[in-house]
């Protein structure tokens, strides 16, 4: 019987800081399979990354899953997981398991506009859709990323985001409160929406942000007018065991862990937790 | 028809005693499942070299003793951790286990466990036996039980006392569990019931009623590291009452009162365990009744929401 609780160790080949706070770990890629379409994981899907003796956490890959070689992940210092892994330098290893969770549903986007709404250190998941789209770009209709944080260092990956841009993805970013050197747009992710428009009939609306920014993103995609079935939410939770088992990330009738972290809007909608 | 007698049931024991270390669960506290899903356990270990692994699994042994709610939780323990993914350190511990239940009342089929001993009567048992492990137990041992074509005692199960025992709320909840769909139903739709409220207030969060509960099974990971530096991850019973359940680095807590989390609690049992499962996430056992603290008891619940429940929905 194989133990689903064993994880694996894999080595960081590279650190990268993203902002005061936020790290980039680039790990290798170990004993993570692929599919028929030859990729690692699907975008939106998570791993349970941590070392004995500091606990683990799931963490949604940044990645493209194209990326052969290594998967990357984004780590906040916040608690002592995170600040073990933000301690972290080169040829230090971690332990992985997974991937875990459902991901986002890339069938069912293609030939639709894709809305993507992130705020803080939500864009993970999204940067990994989007590196993904841009491989297929030609199958995806007109695609927009929306990019809030409080500040103009909050904004993460900026590189990232200019490929992305290049690859003709719409990028709009903002800052909660004027700072000093910021010429781009303040106020919430909320009031970008004014500045694109989309064909809400055939649309789908990608949102993945902090847990108490939930309420917040109701208002920023629900004006869009786009099915509630059509909008996915990237949810987060206190996890630990990540397969179902130990009732933490539990929202409802539903498990974050097994039946998400990506939900239609509808399957959340009425959960009072 | 197979029997045994009383006298024949501890020289039973000792024999398959020889080979596996026995427990009685009869009159323990905390309910069968601490000794497949003990309260602290080590999943994981590293050692010098930095290799991960896991302990050992434990030796054999046997489980005496079991009533007919826990017969039917272990089988839905069972199901639980069997269903993917695998729990893996659960059902190392049930593969090394043996499980003899008894009863007093009457039974139509083997409600779960090994081999279950059924009292008919004038201190004769008859004996149920499921699956290769039950089986072959009976067989090697068939010394102490004997083949009769009708023991030729009329038997009557002992009467379910009226009033407020343990025996009679057991009885009446196990028969509001036959209908796990509309008790599902029901506490679905009591979620702005003025009952959770009241609970919210008068329960203390104590997790006594999970602890005791044969059917919760919810834990939290914990790792530690030695002064000797040895490194070693734990899992422990967790209660969703407690405050820190859904609580995130950062400081959210996803339920943050007493009475999300209780209501969470019941939730669990009667509505995600019906969806899930198809049944009830209780056995009637009564134990939570009994022992918490705040004298919840929750049949009476039910029984208030589902009364709220005819008058409105």
């Amino acid at each position: 019987m194989h133990n689903i609780y064993l994880p694996h160790r894999a080595q960081v080949i590279e650190v990268e800081q993203l902002s005061p706070t936020v790290r980039l770990l680039r790990l290798e890629n170990r004993g993570m399979p692929h599919d028929d379409r030859k990729l690692f994981f699907i975008p939106g899907q998570f791993v349970i990354a941590g070392d004995i003796g500091f606990g683990e956490a799931p963490f949604s890959m940044l990645s493209s899953p194209y990326q052969k070689k290594f998967i990357e992940l984004a780590v906040r210092k916040a608690g002592i997981v995170t600040g073990h892994l933000f301690s972290l330098q080169k040829g230090d290893t971690v332990t992985l398991r997974g991937p875990y969770g459902n991901g986002f549903p890339i069938d069912f986007m293609k030939d639709r506009d894709i809305v993507m709404a992130s705020g803080g250190c939500g864009i993970p998941p999204i940067i990994s859709l989007a590196e993904y789209i841009i491989e297929n770009r030609k199958r995806f209709g007109n695609i927009f990323l929306l990019y809030g944080a409080k500040t103009p260092d909050e904004l993460l990956m900026k590189d990232r985001l200019e490929r992305l841009q290049r690859h003709d993805v719409s990028i709009l970013t903002t800052i909660d409160e004027p700072f000093p050197g910021w010429n781009g747009h303040v106020g919430f992710v909320t009031d970008l929406i004014e500045k694109i428009t989309i064909n809400e009939a055939n649309s789908v609306a990608v949102v993945c942000g902090p847990g108490p920014m939930f309420k917040a993103f109701e208002k920023t995609v629900k004006p869009f007018g786009i099915s509630d079935r059509r909008i996915f939410i990237s949810m987060e939770r206190k996890m630990q065991c990540g397969v179902g088992k130990c009732q933490h990330c539990t929202t409802g009738s539903k498990y974050v862990c097994t039946d998400g972290p990506v939900f239609t809007y509808d399957q959340i909608r009425n959960n009072w937790d | 028809m197979l029997v045994i007698h009383e006298d024949q049931i501890n020289p039973f024991f000792e024999e398959i005693g020889k080979a596996a270390v026995l427990f009685d669960v009869r009159d323990d506290v905390v309910p069968f499942k601490q000794y497949f899903i003990p309260p602290v356990e080590e999943i994981l270990t590293v050692n010098k070299r930095g290799k991960i692994f896991h302990p050992m699994s434990s030796g054999k042994f046997v489980l005496h003793g079991l009533s007919l709610p826990d017969l039917e939780a272990l089988t839905q323990l069972d199901h639980i951790m069997s269903k993917p993914e695998k729990d893996y350190f659960y059902l190392r511990r049930r593969k090394k286990a043996l499980v003899i239940g008894i009863t007093e009342e009457k039974l139509d089929a083997m409600p779960g466990g090994d081999i279950v001993f059924q009292s008919v009567g004038d201190g004769q048992y008859k004996v149920w036996s499921r699956g290769l492990k039950g089986r072959n137990t009976i067989k090697n041992n068939s010394r102490f039980f004997r083949d009769v074509e009708d023991t030729g005692i009329e038997y009557e199960p002992p009467q379910i006392p009226e009033g407020d025992t343990m025996e009679g709320w057991s009885h009446l909840m196990r028969k509001l569990l036959l209908d796990p769909g509309h008790l599902a139903e029901i506490v679905d739709w009591s979620r702005d019931h003025d009952i959770w409220n009241e609970l919210g207030e008068r329960c203390i969060g104590c997790g006594i009623c999970t602890y005791v509960c044969p059917l919760c099974f919810c834990f939290s990971v914990e790792d530690r590291i030695g002064l000797n530096d040895v490194r070693s991850r734990f899992r422990r019973w967790d209660a969703c009452t407690l405050p820190g359940f859904a609580k995130i680095a950062g400081g959210h807590n996803f339920r943050p009162t007493l009475k999300e989390r209780y209501y969470n609690w019941f939730y669990h049992k009667f509505v995600r365990g019906y969806l899930e499962y198809g049944k009830s996430l209780c056995v009637g056992c009564g134990r939570c009744k009994e022992l918490c603290p705040a004298s919840i008891n929750i049949q009476e619940v039910l029984r208030l929401i589902s009364v709220d429940f005819k008058k409105n929905a």
